[in-house]
């Protein structure tokens, strides 16, 4: 039976369908700015996938995202969400559809974590039962314990309020989702389990989702597709990380991403997505592992060949510093 | 030790003043439960000063708050309004309308005192709720009202009472000099020594002393009472922990 | 009027019709302006003495209170009632203690105070960087040396916001000593308190001093904390 997508459903198995984001040479000019802030920006976001907005400070990334639901107003250009021009739509109406999430979380203190993931269903005007299933349902979502939601934000940990965050964002199942350096402020074992975390969430909920960092690694980590932005709001490329690891668009996406692009790229595959060879010996290596850690090992050994065994320790296959080299360049 | 005594005697007039009615000089009755009219007309005035006070300084400051505008002017009217002194502003009023009520006067005036707290506490406790919580709140499509009514108003509510709490005590204090210019408040047998005798004037001081603490005591339990819940967790001191680890976040967040 | 009024508008002013009209007369404060002289030097000292027995007595408490935490709240419950209890009721209930006069105003004037500086001191205290205070134990730097070279400097904008605050509270409030006969412009208001002139000039020297004083402390306070200044970027 095929999933059916109506405005209100929900639950894990009738997500609302996600919507497709385009910027039509979206401009910002901050009034009293010689240069605009954001210039021309013109890209789209496929529905469902996670665009992420990239490039070193000051370059218009929160504000190209804050356009979106128009807590920043477009000097020229256009936004659409779902084909509708984000000019014509009430701007409250607009923003209770718009999931949005910032670095400082901004949960509300002197609510409990329950009323803070009930804030947009409050406001859509959703019955009691209603709100208690969907927040029961959130905090699932996110793994946070049942019990935490009598709880105030003071008595969370930083990680642990950043997840109700994504959560209250996501409490009226809007199909777009605004994301401002959510992982930001987290230290990085904290960031890493936070990142995986919502790249399995979005494997099922299937959001478009506007993802704002300063961290190519993280762009690369979380992006299908990924915006580099320079400084004076122009986007410099457009693609996806592999895209953008392979064929640096100028001078300055390759030296934004790094003179160790060819390993960032080794860091996008797992060995079992590579084409493997014969084992020709040497330490073993799980076919799950990151091709690039992988390498790590290899290096580590001082080994030329690697033996991919899978779950059960049995030998899939083999793989090589020379076959490395090869995909590293390709 | 004579001294002490005389001064605990005199103390001791005073108590019994407080409780026993007696008659003074000009042999009209003082004291014991006539002092209950003078009591009523202070906390009338005082009553009526702070309603007014509040009517327009709370909605004043809760939306200059809100909107961040005129920071400077509200901030500056706190500085000044504790420059001027009450006695001024009461003759002031009494100068500059001879023919209004001596009640009207001075509520006016008092109120007048009594706006600068409540306005700069309203308006900074506005300002310093968590901007980002404002901000998240806008973004998921809370209107203005809601968003002052949500979440401005409840975080600034324990700065705002405590603004109500530092003006009606002024005003409670302040409504002692009212006999100045002919409102019979608690102030009378302070300032009528030929009336009401020492035992007066220190008693009635006693009184409004007490009362004066009373509405202390009694604002800050209230103070405590509508302070949320979470507020007061993120003040404790595992709260204040969390907050010092929150500066060391920022720190990291703005690192080039 | 419950008190004879001294009435200052004197027997030649009688013919003057801005007087007699009980207007604001610029002649009639011309004529009288040596009248407020006394009065207000006696208003600048009794401000001036009192915030410096006030500023002592709570700087101390709270030195003694930083090194010894615990009392700190029964400090601030003790100078939190002084400063809750109506000046003019306190002037009153001294009687039978120091009688009527300038040393009655003055201690209830510094009882004022003392909540106000302790509470500020403290906080100035409290709010000195963790760091600041590690770098220079590290370098080994004694409690006491600690408190005055890194502590105390670091909380002076602190310290002083809360002068500046008993300053201009404390010029209001001697305003009302007269009712304790310790004189001061309040006296000169009270006198004849329905001539606007007098009113306004009495009571607008009053709000001069304190906006005066003010200013004075926080030109001090920028010349003592030369890092606070704003840099121009
Ligand atoms: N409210 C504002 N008024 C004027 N200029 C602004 C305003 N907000 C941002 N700017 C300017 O616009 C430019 C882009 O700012 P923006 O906040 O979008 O950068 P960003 O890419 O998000 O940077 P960061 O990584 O530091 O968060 C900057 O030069 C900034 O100074
Ligand atoms: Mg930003």
């Amino acid at each position: 039976m095929p999933p059916t997508h109506t405005a209100q459903s929900e639950g894990p198995s009738g997500y609302r369908e996600a919507v497709e984001l385009e910027f039509a040479e979206a401009t910002k000019r901050y009034p009293g700015a010689d240069s605009p802030a954001v210039d021309g920006l013109s890209l789209t976001v496929p529905a469902g996938e996670i665009c992420v907005f990239v490039g070193p400070s000051g370059c218009g990334k929160t504000t190209a995202m804050r356009m979106v639901n128009r807590m920043i107003d477009i000097s020229s250009g256009d936004i659409l969400v779902g084909g509708r021009s984000v000019k014509d739509r009430d701007v409250d109406e607009l923003r209770r559809e718009i999931g949005y999430v910032i670095q400082q979380i901004g949960l509300f203190p002197h609510r409990t974590i329950a009323d803070n993931i009930a804030t947009v269903p409050r406001l859509l005007g959703w019955d009691r039962p209603k709100i208690n299933a969907r927040v029961e349902e959130l905090l699932d979502l996110i793994g946070l314990p049942q019990d935490m939601s009598k709880r105030y934000p003071a008595q969370l940990s930083g990680g642990q309020r950043q997840r109700v965050g994504v959560a209250r964002a996501l409490a009226a199942d809007p199909p777009l989702m605004l994301m401002d350096e959510p992982f930001g402020a987290i230290d990085p074992i904290n960031r890493e389990r936070l990142q995986n975390e919502f790249l399995r969430l979005q494997a099922e909920i299937r959001k478009t989702i506007v993802f704002v960092t300063h961290d190519i690694d993280e762009a690369i980590k979380m992006g299908d597709r990924i915006a580099i932005l320079q400084v004076g709001g122009k986007l410099a490329q457009y693609a996806t990380p592999s895209e953008i690891l392979l064929h640096p668009a100028n001078e300055f996406v390759e030296d934004f991403v790094g003179a160790d692009r060819a390993l960032k790229r080794l860091a996008l595959l797992r060995v079992s997505d590579i084409e493997l060879g014969p084992s020709n010996g040497g330490p073993s290596i799980r076919d799950t592992a990151l091709v690039r850690d992988a390498l790590s090992d290899l290096l580590q050994h001082g080994a030329l060949h690697g033996n991919v065994v899978d779950s059960g320790g049995r030998t899939v296959g083999g793989i090589s510093m020379e076959a490395l080299a090869r995909l590293a360049k390709a | 030790m004579s001294a002490t005594f005389a001064a605990l005697g005199e103390f001791g007039d005073a108590i019994s003043f407080i409780f026993s009615e007696r008659e003074n000089q000009r042999g009209s009755p003082v004291g014991g439960s006539h002092n209950l009219a003078l009591l009523w007309e202070h906390l009338k005035l005082s009553a009526a000063a702070m309603g007014l006070a509040m009517a327009v300084a709370l909605p004043l400051g809760l939306i200059l708050g809100h909107t961040g505008r005129f920071s400077f002017l509200t901030i500056s009217t706190s500085n000044v309004g504790r420059a001027v002194p009450s006695v001024a502003l009461i003759a002031l009023f009494v100068a500059f309308f001879p023919r209004s009520p001596e009640f009207l006067n001075v509520t006016l005036a008092l109120a007048l005192l009594a706006i600068p707290p409540i306005l700069t506490n309203a308006y900074v406790g506005v300002r310093q709720t968590d901007r980002d919580a404002v901000d998240a709140a806008r973004g998921m499509g809370l209107s203005g009202a809601q968003v002052i009514r949500q979440v401005e108003l409840p975080l600034a509510l324990p700065l705002i009472f405590g603004g109500i709490k530092t003006s009606t005590v002024n005003v409670i204090a302040t409504a002692t000099i009212a006999p100045l210019v002919g409102v019979v408040t608690l102030g009378d047998p302070l300032v009528a020594f030929s009336v009401y005798g020492r035992e007066g004037q220190i008693g009635a001081s006693i009184i409004v002393a007490v009362l004066a603490i009373a509405a202390e005591i009694g604002l800050s339990a209230v103070q405590r009472a509508v302070t949320p819940e979470g507020i007061k967790l993120e003040r404790g001191p595992e709260g204040r922990a969390r907050s010092r680890f929150g500066l060391t976040k920022r720190r990291i967040q703005t690192a080039p | 009027m419950i008190l004879a009024q001294l009435q200052i508008r004197g027997e030649d002013d009688a013919g003057d019709s801005c007087v007699a009209d009980n207007g604001f007369c610029p002649s009639w404060i011309a004529d009288n302006w040596e009248r407020y002289q006394d009065p207000f030097l006696e208003h600048l000292a009794l401000t001036l003495i009192s915030v410096a027995i006030g500023f002592v007595i709570a700087f101390g408490l709270a030195l003694v209170a930083h090194r010894r935490r615990w009392l700190i709240p029964p400090i601030t419950q003790i100078t939190g009632i002084l400063y809750t209890l109506p000046s003019v009721a306190l002037f009153f209930l001294l009687l039978p203690l120091t009688g009527r006069g300038k040393t009655t105003a003055v201690i209830a004037l510094v009882a004022y105070t003392l909540l106000i500086i302790f509470r500020n001191v403290i906080t100035g205290l409290e709010g000195v960087p963790a760091e600041a205070r590690d770098a220079g134990r590290g370098m080994g730097l004694t409690p006491r040396q600690l408190l005055w070279r890194v502590e105390l400097p670091l909380a002076l904008p602190a310290i002083m916001a809360g002068l500046r605050i008993a300053v201009t509270t404390t010029v209001g409030l001697t305003a009302l000593v007269f009712l304790a006969g310790a004189g001061g412009l309040g006296e000169e208001i009270f006198n004849d308190m329905q001539f606007r002139s007098n009113v306004v000039v009495a009571g607008g020297l009053c709000v001069l001093l304190a906006v005066v004083l003010d200013l004075l402390v926080l030109a001090a306070q920028k010349l003592i904390t030369p890092w606070t200044r704003k840099v121009a970027t």
